[in-house]
């Protein structure tokens, strides 16, 4: 031990004169710019999906009903509730957020002699609701995917020839991606008319379970395979990964499922009905609302008989649909599920020619009317009265029925900015090009192109096979040349179509006129149902909703044997005629149950 | 030419004439209206049915404007001729919709007489002379507005039903 | 029926002839409980022992204090809900676990890291050897009744945590190393902040110097004293400086290089005496080491680029059958996680390997016997241990 041993640890005494370090009051210090402290919710971004509440480690999110925030359609109104006895800070929940409403403040000290005040909702009252500072997830939402499989699609050029399906449907690997993204926040069930159990099903795709898939579809819709290609999804317009990324193809994800159980398995896995109950049920109309209905009763062991006035069963979904969207084989394997249950449909069969209504009521427990909206309206603007103007759902039922004497001129315009328009819009359009070697088709909307009623891709694809869309033009007469022949349409320019109370009454810029050459012009701006089958007294003794047959929430009528489904009833949409099918059946049953239906 | 179209030309009238052709236009209508409901089916009977109710609570307003005195005392005077006059006066002939007239077309008759019954209105608000009349004006330019509006929204329900 | 040897529930532990060595009925010897809270140790570990006089004839660990069975509990989370558990496993030294965890997680699930995020996991995993050492400077000084070096070391801890919370978002569980990469970028300037922290660093550490390793007491109470034979290293399982410190040349960084490791110019710190002494000043070099690759790192590191790689939905994430061991050098030498998956949404097993395990429960039983009552706070402060990551 040497002296200098000794005394070099002395010359550490200079720090004597240091400053204290230590910071005395440690609530002013503020903490970094990214600090993971309290949390933030902004309520109004917020969706109440859950996604925090699922994947916090250590169940320190509840998701609660709060004052203020109402359950609608893609958000649950639930909001999470935190409790700081178990929240370690890890900020997954800020990571996974679907809508990035929730974040992190920087603040971090808090004290409060009530311990209950630490379980806390963000977004409410907190003291660091308006600081900037705090946690962001630098990268995105990167805990679950944004970007949505791709569908293949047949190309422009191959397709405008033909009717062939356009869509190929997913591959597994690209259906497993797609599944993948899911967080099965099951928003989307509760926007569903018909309540499909989608994130359950989606599960079954990615564990590559079909059969169980197919058995969830069957649970709350045996039109699986035709919504799986034109349902309008209205649940992905309420999925959670939309607010910052594409909606999950659920669409695509259900016809997955369906394109990969071949039709025997189908109705082996849904088993067979119960046991016939001796009652029996009148149905009038095979479309989804009818044959939905005629399902779930003969599942019940009702013998079921179906009406159809046309030769083939579908209703819409055969004669209104094009084959490009929804080929008829598809069609016909869901109908072949439900006539496997033992449902009978009586094709070409009008009722109130070939049979009456009273002899329906007559020989059946019940009649369920599903008729449909199958008239086509018309604009009945100047010119629009006689040959040369056509009905949109007239021309698709005559192209469905194979009809040689539907007209396709070089040229012919189309009103109407639906689906409708678009499904003979673009029909017409394969027509022409078989025809004539090239389309020559306008459409012409009053909706600008952001507010088309159409789905997004029926403008993208339209434009893509030719067809040319003109938006924000109001139709103001059908030209005619002396002979009396169409020649085309003249529109004036639209400069509103909604007043400020949203009702419709459209304006127009009159200086702002164009004439549209065709030699054929299609109206497609509504449809209204065929009543005239219930016969003038049978009219007169129902009760009526403002044109419609007034029906209560459970499809009832006036009539205690009659109850009505479907679009006639509640407006054009498949899956909803489905929901509607499921409702009647299930009243229906109910009623034969308590004996209500006087036979 | 006769005194009253020598009036015509010049754009005036007398508060008298607007007073009778507008209680003609609304008699007019309640009677076509009130025709109407039994000929209809059943499922069209309550739009045919709430216009005509309409149109009575408006021939109501004109029977008590005539028997008013203050009114009686300004028929005489000279006013300037409504720009929508022409077409609110077509109005006043029983239209023809035919035997059996379909929703769309009761609406669209409806829709075209309210709109001129509106501009009417609207502008005998402002030119009537001050008193019970001018409030009626005022009133009824209100009430065709809203009619208007209520009728095309029926209109885009019925006809358009939700677009697709 | 199996059976542990020696068994631990007995003691003291009967001769060979089943008599007692230690009869503590001939009053000579006297227990003395050493711990759970003491100054030989970061964190709550007991040490039973028994002395003649002021000397340890036997020592007997008792861990247990700080058990929270994390590694039950991450079978019943999913791959991403384990990931702010695992910081926890040690306290004083957490980013280990989070890149640990994350390297197995990508390795099974095969996800490559963005480069940059690998550059920013080595910064980490630097700052925290450099903070871990902090505590240890802090603690043999407490251990040895000289109390300043703990309270400028927790001052220069202190600094380093606020490059921390900056760069991360927290002080103590950064929870940044996230797999698929690493949660954010540098924040602005943050290389000239940092670079501040290393230069008072080393003005503290060259009094520390001073202070401690040039001081007459430390030396003698510190040099020839636990030493621990080579020979044991082997058998004992004995890694990093307290192996280093023994002459034996073993380091992860060097012997098998993972992230940039391989791309950082450094020297492993090595010694020959094994004592107390030689081991506190292998990690002094080792701090000098981890300054210069901070500093080398935040100089070498690419400037801009993705740190995250595209992820399945964390909410159903299925890993492939398979299983892995991911190791690494931390401040107490080889860290490691051993996964296993099942093709499930949970991992099937996760084992962490931490060297106070093996350091503080089974070699110190063998380094006690014969030392003295106050050196044996120092001895366990030597081998750096961290009771959290005996327990997990």
């Amino acid at each position: 031990m040497s002296l200098r041993e000794v005394l070099t640890p002395f010359s550490v005494w200079k720090r004597v004169l240091d400053a204290p370090v230590s910071i005395a009051d440690p609530f002013s210090r503020e903490a970094s710019e990214h600090y993971r402290g309290f949390h933030k919710n902004d309520m109004e971004t917020c969706i109440g999906c859950g996604t925090c509440e699922a994947i916090c480690q250590n169940g320190a999110i509840d998701m609660v009903p709060v004052e203020g925030q109402n359950t609608e359609k893609g958000d649950s109104g639930l909001r999470p509730m935190i409790d700081y006895g178990r929240c370690c800070w890890c900020a997954l929940c800020v990571d996974i957020c679907m809508t990035g409403s929730l974040t992190m403040s920087n603040e971090y000290t808090w004290v409060d002699s009530d311990p209950d005040a630490f379980r806390f909702i963000p977004g409410l009252n907190e003291p660091w609701k308006d600081k900037q500072a705090g946690y962001k997830r630098e990268n995105g939402r990167v805990l679950s995917g944004t970007t949505r499989s791709p569908m293949g699609e047949l190309h422009a050029n191959e397709r405008i020839d033909n009717f062939n399906e356009i869509c190929v449907g997913y591959t597994r690997e690209e259906a497993i991606l797609e599944a993948d993204r899911c967080v099965e926040c099951g928003l989307c069930v509760a926007t569903c008319p018909a309540h499909m159990s989608i994130p359950d099903y989606i599960a079954a795709v990615r564990d590559q379970d079909y059969d169980r898939g197919l058995q969830l579809l069957y649970e709350t819709n045996p039109f699986s395979e035709v919504c799986g290609r034109i349902c309008t999804h209205k649940c992905e317009t309420s999925c959670a990964a939309v607010h910052e990324g594409d909606a999950i193809a659920i669409r695509w994800l259900k016809r997955h499922i369906v394109d990969n159980v071949p039709l025997e398995r189908r109705v082996e896995l849904i088993g067979a009905p119960k046991p016939a109950t001796g009652k029996s049920v009148a149905i009038i109309g095979a479309g989804p609302g009818g044959l939905t209905a005629a399902y779930d009763l003969a599942r019940e062991g009702v013998k079921v008989t179906v009406y159809e006035a046309l030769p083939k069963p579908g209703g819409m979904m055969r004669y209104g649909i094009p084959e490009y969207r929804l080929p008829y084989d598809a069609l016909d394997r869901d109908i072949a599920v439900i006539e496997a249950m033992g449902v009978t449909i009586k094709c070409a069969t009008v009722v109130g020619v070939d049979v009456q209504m009273e002899d329906l009521r007559q020989s059946h427990d019940a009649v369920i009317l599903a008729i449909g909206l199958q008239m086509g309206r018309g604009t009945r603007i100047p010119g629009s009265e006689g040959a040369g103007v056509e009905r949109a759902v007239d021309l698709l039922r005559r192209i469905t029925a194979g009809d040689p004497t539907v007209p396709v001129p070089e040229t012919a315009v189309v009103i109407g900015g639906g689906n409708v328009a678009f499904d003979i819009a673009r029909s017409m359009a394969r027509l022409q090009k078989i025809k004539y070697g090239r389309v020559g088709l306008t459409l012409t909307a009053l909706e600008d192109r952001a507010h088309f009623l159409a789905d997004k891709e029926e403008l993208v694809e339209g434009d893509e096979e030719g067809v040319l869309i003109l938006d924000s033009r109001g139709p103001q007469e059908v030209m005619r040349d002396p002979s009396g022949q169409v020649t085309g349409l003249r529109t004036w320019a639209v400069t509103s179509i909604f007043d400020a109370e949203g009702r419709f009454a459209p304006a127009y810029d009159e200086s702002d006129e164009q004439i549209h050459q065709g030699a054929l012009v299609i109206e497609a701006i509504g449809q209204m149902a065929d009543t005239s089958l219930l016969g003038d007294a049978l009219t007169e003794k129902l009760e009526w909703n403002r044109g419609r047959i007034k029906i209560d929430s459970e499809m009832r009528t006036s009539e205690p044997w009659l109850f009505a489904a479907g679009d006639a009833v509640k407006g054009p949409d498949v899956i909803n005629a489905v929901a509607d099918g499921h409702r009647a059946a299930r009243t229906v049953m109910e009623a034969i149950a308590q004996g209500e239906v006087v036979q | 030419m006769s005194e009253a179209n020598k009036e015509r030309l010049l754009g005036k009238t007398t508060v008298r004439e607007i007073f009778e052709v507008a209680t003609e236009f609304e008699r007019v209508a309640h009677r076509f209206y009130s025709e109407l409901v039994p000929k209809v089916s059943k499922d069209l009977r309550w739009l045919v049915e709430e216009l005509a109710e309409e149109e009575a609570e408006h021939i109501r307003i004109f029977t008590e404007l005539a028997q008013n005195p203050a009114v009686e005392a300004v028929l005489a005077e000279e006013i300037t001729r409504p720009v929508a006059d022409p077409k609110f006066s077509d109005c006043v002939q029983t239209p023809d919709l035919g035997p059996n007239p379909d929703d769309q077309a009761v609406l669209q008759y409806a829709l075209m007489r309210e709109t001129a019954a509106m501009e009417q209105y609207t502008e005998l608000a402002k030119t009537a002379p001050a008193g019970p009349l001018r409030d009626a004006f005022l009133f009824l330019a209100k009430e065709e507005t809203e009619h208007k509006a209520e009728l095309e929204k029926t209109y885009y329900e019925v006809v358009h039903s939700g677009g697709v | 029926m199996f059976s542990f040897q020696p068994d631990r529930s007995e003691y003291p532990q009967p001769g060979l002839d089943g008599k007692l060595e230690i009869d503590l009925e001939t009053g000579k010897y006297l227990k003395l409980w050493h711990g759970p809270n003491h100054p030989g140790i970061t964190g709550n570990m007991s040490v039973e022992l028994t002395v003649c006089g002021d000397e340890v004839v036997e020592g007997k660990t008792h861990v247990g204090y700080l058990h929270r069975g994390f590694e039950k509990l991450m079978e019943r989370r999913t791959f991403i809900q384990v990931f702010p558990i695992v910081c926890r496993v040690c306290v004083p030294e957490p980013d280990f676990n989070e890149y640990c965890y994350a390297a197995a997680v990508e390795e099974l699930a095969g996800i490559e890291v963005p480069e940059l995020a690998t550059w920013m996991r080595t910064l980490i995993l630097e700052m925290g050897r450099f903070n871990s050492y902090m505590m240890f400077l802090g603690g043999i000084g407490g251990a040895l009744g000289l109390g300043i070096t703990g309270q400028w070391m927790t001052y220069v801890r202190d600094l380093m945590l606020d490059r921390f919370e900056e760069l991360t978002g927290a002080r103590i569980y950064h929870m940044f190393i996230l797999p698929g990469g690493v949660r954010g970028h540098l924040p602005e300037g943050f290389a000239a902040r940092m670079e501040e922290v290393l230069q008072t660093a080393e003005t503290y550490l060259a009094d520390v110097d001073k202070v401690m390793f040039a001081n007459s007491v430390f030396q003698l109470r510190t040099k020839g004293i636990g030493v621990i034979e080579p020979a044991l290293f082997e058998p004992y399982g004995v890694t990093g400086p307290n192996a280093r410190a023994g002459g034996v040349a073993k380091d992860v960084r060097k012997d098998s290089p993972y992230l940039v490791y391989d791309q950082l110019d450094f020297e492993v710190a090595t010694g020959m005496d094994s004592d107390i002494f030689t081991r506190a000043k292998v990690r002094r070099a080792d701090i000098q080491t981890s300054i210069d690759l901070i500093r080398q790192i935040l100089k070498k590191m690419p400037k801009d680029g993705p740190v995250m790689a595209k992820l399945p939905n964390v909410l159903h994430w299925k890993i492939p059958r398979g299983e892995t061991y991911i190791k690494g050098e931390c401040s107490r030498g080889e860290y490691g996680y051993y996964l296993v998956t099942d093709g499930s949404g949970y991992p099937r097993r996760i084992n962490v390997r931490g060297p106070s395990y093996t350091h503080a429960m089974a070699l110190l039983e063998h380094l006690i016997p014969g030392t003295n009552i106050s050196d044996v706070a120092a001895l366990m402060v030597s081998l750096h241990t961290y009771p959290p990551e005996i327990e997990r």
